[in-house]
């Protein structure tokens, strides 16, 4: 039945043997091997176990992913992990050095504030400009929880956007899959009718917050909007304007990571807010990889712009055979199409001629992209748990 | 001669790919040394400014940073940060007359009590001798340029300027 | 008087502060021209509109705080009331901007071709006008700075002219604005400049009424 649909669909790739797939896999499982390894090499036995642990998940969702021949599902394994596990490991080691989610000013004086990757659009104006950096932690590494420094962070980021570019907010974020998760817990959406309109309010968040920052000169976005301040830290309030921050954010989480995606099966944080997502799209116009539409063989049936998590598909995309810039590359809109019409595609190539060939690159960069970096933060979560176990 | 998109296609992904496992050994690195490269700091409200003079006390030293002005809409006020260690070496109760602009005159009175448990929170009387300086009476850590807080081994008092 | 040096100083504090004074103006102006129409004409009468009302804020400030005595520092009770009050005045005025762009006549109602927001007499009010002179009359760093030498000189009329001049001067950093023209305009570019005035409203509005309240944004 499979081989009949892929004849009639030559988009659609057929499932693998298990050698073959075993055979694909292989190079990713000494990657994660390699990455491990560190871990693996620990007399801590909670992180031993944690990093084979690790890259065992790795390895066996990858091997799906080439067995199946599809990606969204198992990615989202993955993507899901990651989103539970990074809450668990850093509150865990906050409540350790400092007993509190909040951050205390003294930690912002000694530049010991954690630097995430969302803030990095916002320190750019101030910091082309003047040469300061609006972000109260450590240019290099330094104790506490600064870990390793923004200028590692920054690096990192740089390097992980030109090999995945929006392949950011599928493969590495570690504040997406709480709301993936969500978003796969009910069989159906309750809301399906969703104002296309508000796909482009990260934009405006990205353009207000921008602005806001270089005139006030601190991190407005971390400040006031962020929702995942709820499942990392936040700046312990010291007046009433503090106390209605840390309301907003709360709210914000409530809405955007917890009850919107479990009603409308979408990730709509990072389709309806996020405005570090709004940053990384400009990064999908170099990026070689991306996804087009074989209008020759579409119907257009739509399951593809209902599978899509962050509505990057509309019908005029789908009728010009492409995604819009939003798109994740997450694969659902792939791994949904019944035709095999939504196909994987490197640039200045045929589009649909040599799918899976795309696929494959694509993944190999991504996944050892996801293994590195997610993989780390996975092991340090699991870790986390295990120290209580064994 | 051109070569053939597609050729140009499979070449960028192939590189891609490659870029992938050099990320963590070679691009990372490289990225990141060019960012400390750039000459970027950490905004002088969070940091507090160099450290301009170091004055020597009977068994601990004050160091003097250079005043912070704020940016543009901050609503911070322009302040010195004065930093007393090693904490350890501090008497009960602290009154200090600092020479902040090192003119040889006392600019002002810095007046704390050191308590022994490093969790107690700190509480700091500014008195004036200088207008230039803004006295402050009880303050704790209600912004960045109004402060007494510790950190590590040091008590950092910062003290607001008038403007005049 | 010292005529050519004095206003040669007026004309390099302007120059110097003109960077300040696009970065405090930023989150105002540019939202609200990507919410104009497109073309570089269209933004240059925009930014005639805004930078003009704002001169006129400029001077008419500075003449009734000299006629007060107060242009070197107001009394700080004072300026946080003033400085609350604008700002909730320039959240008031953002919104309801936000709010005329999508009405059908804001473009047909004001002469200009530029966004309506309220009528004076028979005459439109365009928003750019009303933001150009709230931002005039907000005691940003640079128009402080401006005051507290203004305030040195012998007379209102030296006092003013140094305004002009340091005006002038600040003013050359807004043109590029009008390259601004450029962007295509349609209904995604409108949409998020609505959005994105909306969310600065909200921020100026709360800065606003936590200075009104007597409580500073942090502490």
């Amino acid at each position: 039945m499979a081989d009949a649909v892929c004849t009639a669909f030559p988009g659609k790739t057929p499932p693998r043997t298990w050698s073959r797939a075993l055979l694909l896999t292989l190079p990713i499982a000494l990657w994660s091997l390699f990455m491990s390894l560190r871990g693996l090499l620990q007399h801590d036995r909670s992180l031993r176990t944690a990093s084979g642990l690790t890259a065992a998940l790795m390895v066996v969702l990858f091997y799906m992913m080439m067995k199946t021949s599809s990606t969204y599902r198992w990615r989202r394994w993955f993507f899901v992990a990651l989103g539970v596990l990074f809450p668990i490991g850093f509150i865990h080691n906050v409540m350790v050095l400092r007993g509190s989610m909040g951050i205390p000013i003294e930690e912002m004086i000694a530049g010991r504030t954690p630097f995430c990757f969302l803030p990095i659009p916002l320190l750019i104006l101030p910091a082309a400009l003047t040469k300061t950096l609006v972000f109260p932690g450590s240019l290099l590494p330094g104790g506490g929880m600064s870990g390793a420094g923004m200028a590692a962070m920054a690096g990192l980021w740089l390097a992980i956007t030109l090999v995945v570019g929006k392949g950011w907010c599928s493969y590495a974020c570690f504040f997406g899959g709480i709301e993936e998760g969500m978003a796969a817990l009910p069989k159906k959406a309750q809301w399906k009718k969703l104002d296309p309109r508000l796909r482009l309010v990260p934009w405006a968040v990205l353009l207000a917050m921008v602005l806001l920052s270089l005139a006030l000169f601190e991190p407005a976005y971390c400040l006031w909007l962020c929702p995942f301040k709820a499942v990392s830290e936040y700046v312990a309030a010291r007046n009433t304007v503090g106390l209605v921050q840390n309301g907003i954010f709360v709210v914000l989480f409530a809405a955007l990571v917890i009850v919107l995606p479990l009603l409308t099966k979408k990730r709509t944080q990072c389709t309806f807010l996020c405005p570090f997502g709004a940053f990384q799209s400009i990064f999908n116009k170099t990026s070689v990889f991306d996804i087009k539409i074989d209008r020759t063989v579409c119907s257009p049936c739509v399951l593809c712009q209902k599978s899509c998590p962050t509505m990057s598909l509309t019908d005029d995309s789908i009728k010009k055979g492409e995604t819009l810039m939003s798109c994740m590359k997450c694969g659902a809109c792939v791994d949904a199409c019944p035709k095999g019409a939504a196909v994987w595609h490197i640039r200045g190539t045929q589009v649909a001629v040599k799918p899976e060939r795309a696929r494959l690159m694509f993944l190999y960069a991504a996944w050892a992209m996801a293994a590195m970096f997610g993989g780390s933060i996975i092991t340090q979560g699991l870790a986390t748990i295990l120290q209580r176990v064994i | 001669m051109k070569w053939p998109t597609w050729k140009l296609g499979y070449t960028a992904a192939g590189m891609t790919v490659l870029a992938a496992m050099l990320v963590p050994f070679l691009l990372m690195g490289l990225f990141t040394k060019g960012f400390t490269k750039l000459g970027l700091h950490v905004d002088e409200m969070y940091s507090g400014g160099p450290t301009v003079r170091t004055i020597q006390e009977d068994g601990y030293t004050i160091e003097v940073h250079k005043a912070v002005y704020p940016h543009l809409l901050q609503t911070e006020k322009p302040f010195v940060q004065l930093d007393w260690k090693p904490v350890n070496a501090l008497p009960q109760h602290v009154s200090d007359a600092v020479d902040v602009d090192g003119d040889g005159q006392p600019d002002v009175r810095v007046s704390f009590d050191v308590p022994k448990d490093p969790k107690t929170p700190l509480r700091a009387d500014v008195d004036a001798l200088n207008p230039r300086y803004q006295a402050m009476r009880n303050v704790g850590k209600r912004k960045f340029s109004e402060l007494i807080v510790r950190v590590d081994d040091a008590i950092l008092v910062r003290v607001p300027l008038t403007g005049r | 008087m010292g005529g050519p040096f004095l206003l040669g100083e007026a004309f390099l504090l302007g120059l110097a502060s003109g960077p300040a004074c696009v970065a405090s103006c930023g989150p105002v102006v540019v939202p609200s021209l990507l919410a104009e129409g497109a073309g570089w004409r269209l933004n240059a009468r925009y930014l005639s509109s805004f930078l003009g009302t704002r001169f006129l804020g400029y001077l008419l400030f500075a003449a009734i705080a000299w006629e007060l005595g107060a242009l070197v520092s107001p009394p700080p009770a004072v300026r946080t009331l003033m400085y609350g009050g604008i700002h909730v005045l320039l959240g008031v005025a953002l919104l309801w901007y936000a709010w005329s762009i999508g009405r059908g006549c804001a473009h047909a109602c004001a002469g200009s071709g530029l966004v309506n927001i309220g009528r004076v007499g028979k005459h439109g009010v365009s928003g750019a006008a009303v933001l150009g002179f709230l931002t005039g009359v907000s005691l940003c760093p640079p128009f402080v700075a401006a005051g507290l030498r203004a305030a040195q000189l012998g007379s209102i009329a030296a006092a003013l002219l140094f305004f002009a001049v340091f005006f002038v001067a600040t003013t050359l950093w807004f043109v590029p604005f009008v390259g601004m023209g450029c962007v295509r305009r349609n209904a995604s570019v409108i949409f998020v400049a609505r959005i994105a005035m909306v969310l600065v409203a909200l921020y100026y509005l709360l800065a606003g009424i936590a200075m009104l309240a007597g409580r500073r944004i942090y502490g």
